[in-house]
């Protein structure tokens, strides 16, 4: 792409998504001109109400697939585009969304609306790459600015990009702070998440929630032990994995089978019906 | 151990809590900024200290496998704790350091290393083991042959006040390592130990002396100078010795294929804390960064570890795929091919890597379970050691084994030397005649009684060959180190022995069969030269007869009465189909079938820490002192006769030796 004379046309999509991927593009400040002259952006509906058919040399992909219209807009994107990078946990992993995954849609959409005959949903939150092929993603909720930034010169200096495939831990402790699961006791996923977000969490005493979700040869089952030997149950243990990349295996093979929180049915029926 | 030197007699200046504001004020007083302890984030954290209010005073730490907690006690001392999850190479090998830029300008591309701007340092707080890092870290990055430019310009523009420590944390093995609790190396510019009303001062360099010159220091007095030593003394006992590093490196290296590695990797997240917290670890990575455009990019050297996916990755995979691989990686380096690269530990023993893990792996345990030390499988006890003395054994009955080899059965035995285990020999001897190493062909402690098979050679062996039932021999023994029988446990065994050779592995065969479930397949070659020459014959019968076996024997020269295999014994398994990876060898004949045994057998895959020989060598005290025996850095007699292949290297294959 960046051989070419011509300005690669990038367009930016979403799906069912929170748009604060999108945003993150936009908080590259000082580089949003100069990326302005190096793309022809297509589409991008955070920063312009102009739309565009594609086709495309880049897509960038907000979101998850939640409904069947996103099914068949995704394989039709897909077919008018080079380069398919999905960003974001709702588009790499499925996104905090996809904790519905774990109840029915029947019993928590007629909990919530008061017309559940409109809403045509699928039973599954999905990532993208569960209906196409993926060229590329972006990690994270929201996606890193420095990650995007490193991605998009890459492409325009022709290299691969370097995003590297570490726990959170090493940005940690590069920044210095104590671990919180030693010296705090906290249920923090960094031992298994991939890093990217410069450790932002267990920077401000917490422990981290798995952004930017499973790195690779993630010991799940040796942290959730851990979990446990600090005084959790199994089942709670298994339901710190349950955040913004709880669909990510094998984050999702650690949430206990009733799902990621007290089961829906029961808790907020037996509320409604009270008021 | 490493080098244990003090570099400087006993303190006797002393400096009063009260005064300890006039040190800062010193180092401030000189353009410097003084890093040390102080409690942040729950820890205690070496950042920039103001004044004393920023020590962490009255503060312990609680540390444990995987914990680590503060707690207050009533009292005024500074550094009454061990030590915090910040190492001093935050300060002297900082996480991200810029190291170059390149440029693009039209056809022109030009490389420039970025030159370092290192800040005047203070380190206050050093302990001992902390200073053998920074040594340790200065023969990797500013000693070798390469320098780190970075790192050795903020060395040169540091000083280094160590503290001795008080307290012994629960992590701590300094003491295994050879670097604490005193400070042991050198390079301290300033030592302090800190009692209840003060510090104890000696100042070991001239920057320390000229440092000290301005305190306001006093003459400590024998009082205070025994205080000291009495609390660095209870820290040394308190920490005891957890690690046994005497051959450390070996033995790990000899145990590259444990099964181990993979059971802690179920254990081991591969986070990385460990190498990040530790004070040692170097490994970093270059991080590129550059402009849209690519014109021009900034080079960042980053603390990266063997721990990382990325780490050992190349186009066409991972050599380092598993957590098991680099958790392997990790130990090893540290305790023993460190030692090959830079000549000391890669460990100083300061705990981090316990306290830090999130899942609490403390590698203290799993170096002991990995390489634990060597024939703590207790030797049998010894009688009669020493080369003058001799207990008695009766000889109850003798029996003619090959022409020139006679076993002779002894009873009354001292039921010590009927103990004994496979593979170790007695010396023995008749009045008048030396005394000569006999391995040991059958122990039946619940007899008294053991064999000695005896081929006569020479003119002792010639005589004790010729003694008839109810004479008494001198016995001195069980000697050496026999057959390591455990390491057979759950494996595949073979067993080749040539001619009389069959003698010293008689006993291991019998600990296989009286324990028969333990052990994987048993296999049993033996080559004689002639059908004639083959000793233990009934034995060799019975054993034939038996389906837990596999026996084959051969000779060299057949005669009318032979019907079976004719060839060395190696032709015996040369076409075996079986598979020698996870099998273990033990081996005993003359030298060279049991090189050409050796060879055959790496062919069929078996590694060398799992291939036993048992070496004759000239052996006339038996217990390491007479010096007949020594082959490289081994007695044989005390060492051996039995070696595995790996301890033996290229002694067991070079002439001469």
């Amino acid at each position: 792409m960046a051989t070419t004379t011509l300005r690669p046309r990038v367009g930016v999509v979403k799906l069912t998504s929170c748009d604060g991927c999108q945003l993150t593009i936009l908080d590259l400040e000082d580089e949003l001109l100069a990326l302005t002259e190096r793309f022809d952006i297509v589409d991008f509906p955070e920063a312009t109400s102009d739309r565009s058919a594609g086709p495309y040399d880049i897509l960038l992909v907000e979101g998850s697939i939640s409904d069947p219209d996103q099914v068949e807009r995704i394989h039709d994107l897909r077919a008018r585009t080079r380069l398919l990078v999905v960003i974001g946990a709702c588009a790499t992993a499925g996104g905090i969304q996809a904790m519905r995954n774990w109840g029915s849609v029947d019993d928590w959409a007629s909990s919530v609306y008061p017309d559940p005959s409109l809403l045509r949903v699928l039973d599954r939150v999905t990532p993208v790459s569960d209906h196409v092929k993926v060229d590329a993603e972006l990690r994270g909720c929201p996606i890193s600015p420095d990650h995007l930034r490193e991605f998009l010169t890459a492409l325009l200096v022709g290299r691969r990009p370097q995003l590297p495939d570490e726990a959170v831990c090493l940005e940690c402790k590069r920044r210095g702070y104590p671990c919180v699961i030693v010296a705090g006791g906290l249920s923090c996923l960094g031992p298994v998440t991939r890093s990217g977000c410069g450790a932002l969490c267990p920077a401000f005493g917490r422990g981290c929630y798995g952004c930017f979700g499973p790195r690779e040869q993630p010991n799940v089952v040796a942290l959730t032990g851990r979990f446990e030997a600090d005084g959790l149950t199994r089942a709670e243990a298994g339901r710190r994995f349950a955040g913004f990349t709880a669909w990510a295996e094998p984050f999702r093979a650690a949430i206990p089978e009733d799902g990621p929180a007290r089961p829906i049915r029961a808790a907020s029926r037996g509320a409604s019906h009270a008021r | 151990m490493v080098t244990a030197v003090r570099s400087e007699p006993q303190a006797s200046a002393f400096l009063a809590r009260a005064d300890l504001g006039s040190l800062l004020d010193a180092l401030h007083a000189d353009g410097r900024t003084v890093i040390g302890p102080t409690v942040e984030d729950g820890a205690i954290v070496y950042a920039e200290i103001g004044s004393v209010a920023d020590l962490p005073i009255g503060w312990r730490d609680e540390q444990a496998p995987g914990r680590y907690r503060l707690a207050h006690a009533d009292d005024e001392r500074a550094f009454g704790y061990a030590v915090g999850p910040t190492s001093w190479k935050r300060y002297t090998f900082p996480p991200r350091v810029p190291i170059g830029r390149a440029r693009r300008d039209g056809d022109r591309t030009t490389f420039e290393p970025i030159e370092p701007e290192p800040p005047a340092l203070a380190f206050l707080g050093v302990r001992g083991c902390e200073l053998a890092a920074l040594r340790i870290q200065d023969r990797v990055l500013a000693e070798g042959p390469v320098t780190d430019p970075d790192y050795a310009a903020r060395r040169r523009a540091s000083i280094v006040i160590a503290v001795e420590c008080t307290v012994a944390g629960a992590t701590c093995f300094c003491t295994s390592m050879g670097t604490g609790p005193e400070i042991m190396s050198d390079g301290a510019d300033l030592v302090l130990t800190e009692l209840g009303d003060g510090f104890l001062v000696r100042a070991p360099s001239p920057a320390g002396r000229e440092l000290a010159a301005r305190l306001p220091l006093v003459d400590a007095g024998e009082d205070r100078l025994g205080e000291g030593r009495a609390a660095v003394a209870a820290v040394r006992e308190a920490i005891g010795d957890p690690v046994a590093i005497e051959g450390l490196p070996g033995r790990l290296m000899a145990r590259l294929d444990d099964p181990r590695w993979a059971e802690v990797a179920e254990r081991c997240l591969a986070c990385a804390n460990c190498t990040l917290v530790c004070p040692t670890c170097f490994c970093t990575s270059v991080a590129q960064t550059s402009d849209l455009d690519g014109f021009e990019s900034v080079a960042e050297r980053t603390w990266d570890s063997c721990f990382s996916g990325d780490f050992a990755k190349v186009a066409g995979g991972n050599f380092r795929a598993r957590r098991q691989d680099r958790y392997r990686q990790w130990l090893t380096h540290k305790f023993s091919t460190w030692v090959d690269q830079f000549g000391s530990f890669g460990c100083v023993g300061c705990g981090r890597c316990i306290t830090w893990c999130p899942v609490g792996i403390d590698v203290r345990d799993e170096l002991m379970a990995i390489a634990s030390p060597p024939a703590r499988r207790p030797l049998p006890v010894a009688v009669a050691t020493q080369p003058g003395a001799f207990v008695p054994g009766r000889i109850a009955s003798t029996a003619a084994e090959t022409p020139d080899t006679t076993t002779l059965v002894l009873e009354d035995v001292d039921p010590r030397i009927a103990a004994g285990s496979p593979g170790q020999f007695v010396m023995v001897t008749v009045p008048g005649l030396p005394a000569v190493p006999i391995s040991v062909s059958r122990f039946a402690p619940e007899r008294r009684s053991i064999e000695l098979s005896i081929r006569a050679a020479g003119p002792a062996t010639g005589s004790l060959h010729e003694l008839p039932a109810g004479s008494t021999v001198g016995l001195r023994g069980p000697l050496g180190r026999g057959w390591p029988v455990e390491a057979a446990e759950g494996r595949d065994v073979v067993v080749v022995a040539g001619g009389i050779g069959l003698s010293p592995l008689r006993p291991l065969i019998d600990a296989l069969l009286a324990d028969r479930p333990r052990y994987g397949a048993v296999r049993l070659f033996h080559g004689a030269r002639t059908p004639a020459d083959r000793p233990h014959v009934s034995d060799l019968e019975a054993w034939a007869l038996r389906s837990d076996l596999e026996l084959a024997v051969t000779v060299d020269r057949a005669d009318e009465t032979w019907t079976g295999p004719v060839g060395v014994v190696t032709h015996l398994f040369d076409d075996a189909r079986w598979d020698g990876r996870e099998a273990v060898a033990f081996v005993c004949g003359p030298e060279r079938m049991m090189q050409a045994t050796v060879d055959t057998l790496r062919d069929r895959g078996l590694r060398r820490s799992r291939i036993f020989v048992s070496l004759e060598r000239h052996m006339e005290c038996g217990i390491g002192l007479c010096g007949h025996c020594q082959l490289g850095k081994f007695f044989v007699c005390r060492d051996g006769p039995v070696f595995s292949l790996h301890e033996l290297g290229d002694a067991f294959v070079l002439e001469g030796i």
